[in-house]
């Protein structure tokens, strides 16, 4: 049942937090989506929801990424977000570096 | 401009499995299928001496790097994302954190410039740019380096593993030996030893000898190198009764070690009927390791092929090639499978583009 069900999650997970990471169009959003999301969460005492959102704000597309953690400790949820965020913080400099169009806006010979 | 001239294929690898971060740009020539180096940037964690790498500062290393270095192999290649055939990424085997930091980073780009994705095993890597920089036919393959110590030989689509270190790889032990002896990791620990060993010569200490068939054995010889290494300090005397230094110490390990790896390679080549060897990986910039499979390769008519430290230290162009050609046997990796796995056999891989 569905009470019984959620309340046996939220005691073995009882640690969460949501994240909801704002991107400048929803390709972006569905970008880091689709990175992010191969890799499986480590540890068995994590568990990870990854989806591309319409943010809070005034946005009529996905253009925000939203995660959700739950963990069985507040340590293994630290350990968890810290490292999605490091993960993060490369694709967005992927993308802010390495997209199609800045890279064709650069001259051919500049590192 | 001639549009029946076809395209040459382009891929760009990345690779990141132990501490160095790798991304070079390849291109294969339609007609000739002849390979061409466009780029091959690297850049090296080096942690301090008396320490290792550990897993979780080298991934943090690849991805403050990364972005560095992809630009700087573009702009090398001259080459625009619009061009590239695929992108290339390691999938193993290696350390589990800075795998999957690189491939994070492919896949973004593949994402990015809507380019099919192609796991490489790193293995693999380093026997096709070893094959396709010396020209090698089809000769054993002794790959050294810090992760790996393997004897290969192809046979039916296959990179059969002949012979292999049965505990750590002989790398390993040369490097971990270097932290027992607090010597420098920059530009590598092993080629402090190798200078170290040059300075030596003028003993040969005891250590044991451990090739076991075709395979070989070396933790017990870093075991009994780190005891020597202690009574060195406490001034003891080796064999010929007077004391002995850190350069007899490295002398002596690489005498051993390199000896066993001599060996092992020789059965191989005995067992396979062949007379050349190829030697990849980081160990096989050692000279004195190709002086020794040299010395032995021609007294059974043949001789050793070997490449620079541009291709024998983890690099990217090795991911890149042989990338690029297991793509062009339509072979690809989907997003979703694009992972990591700190163990994949060498024999794993369906080597479909040989005979």
């Amino acid at each position: 049942m569905a009470t019984n069900t959620s309340t046996a999650a939220e005691t073995a997970f009882p640690c969460a937090l949501t994240l909801e990471i704002p991107f400048p169009d929803s390709r972006l959003a569905s970008v880091a989506l689709r990175a992010l999301r191969v890799d499986k969460e480590l540890s068995p005492l994590v568990q990870r929801t990854l989806a591309t959102v319409i943010p809070s704000a005034l946005s009529a597309d996905d253009t925000a990424l939203r995660v959700e953690y739950k963990a069985a400790t507040n340590r293994m949820l630290r350990v968890a977000v810290n490292s999605f965020f490091d993960s993060l913080a490369l694709v967005v400099e992927v993308m802010q570096e390495l997209d199609e169009d800045v890279v064709e806006s650069r001259p051919m010979d500049s590192g | 401009m001639d549009t029946t001239k076809k395209k040459r294929r382009i891929a760009l690898g990345c690779e990141g499995s132990a501490n160095k971060l790798g991304i070079g740009i390849i291109a294969h020539d339609p007609e000739t299928n002849e390979p061409t180096v466009l780029s091959n940037v690297r850049h090296t964690f080096v942690s301090p001496p008396g320490t290792g790498f550990l897993p979780k500062d080298t991934a943090q290393h690849h991805r403050a790097f990364f972005v560095r270095v992809a630009k700087q192999a573009l702009a090398n290649a001259g080459v625009r994302p619009s061009e590239l055939d695929c992108i290339c990424y390691t999938r193993g085997p290696g350390m589990g954190a800075p795998l999957t930091s690189v491939a994070v980073a492919a896949r973004t780009l593949a994402l990015l410039w809507d380019k099919e994705l192609v796991g490489v095993n790193h293995c693999v890597g380093h026997i096709e740019m070893g094959r396709a920089i010396t020209g090698a036919a089809n000769p054993v393959v002794l790959y050294v380096s810090g992760g790996n110590t393997q004897v290969i030989a192809y046979a039916e689509q296959r990179y059969r593993i002949f012979g292999e270190a049965l505990d750590i790889a002989v790398g390993n032990c040369l490097d971990r030996f270097a932290r027992t002896l607090e010597i420098s990791n920059d530009p590598a620990p092993g080629y402090n030893i190798e200078q170290l060993a040059k300075k030596g010569g003028r003993v040969l200490l005891d250590l044991p000898y451990a090739v076991k068939g075709m395979d070989c054995s070396f933790s017990g010889i870093l075991t009994r190198a780190d005891e020597l290494a202690a009574m060195m300090k406490a001034g003891g005397k080796g064999p010929d009764g007077e004391t002995f230094t850190q350069a007899d110490l490295c002398f002596s390990l690489q005498e051993t070690v390199f000896a066993m790896l001599v060996e092992i390679t020789e059965r191989a080549m005995a067992h396979v009927g062949s007379n050349q060897v190829l030697i990849v990986g980081g160990v096989g910039c050692n000279e004195r390791l190709q002086e020794m499979m040299g010395a032995m390769a021609a007294e059974r008519g043949g001789s050793v092929y070997a490449t620079d430290e541009r291709f024998c230290i983890d690099n990217g162009i090795m991911i890149a090639h042989a990338g690029l050609l297991a793509y062009e046997t339509g072979f690809k990796t989907p997003l979703e499978e694009s992972t990591c796995t700190q163990r994949f056999r060498t024999d794993e891989v369906f080597v479909k583009w040989r005979k």
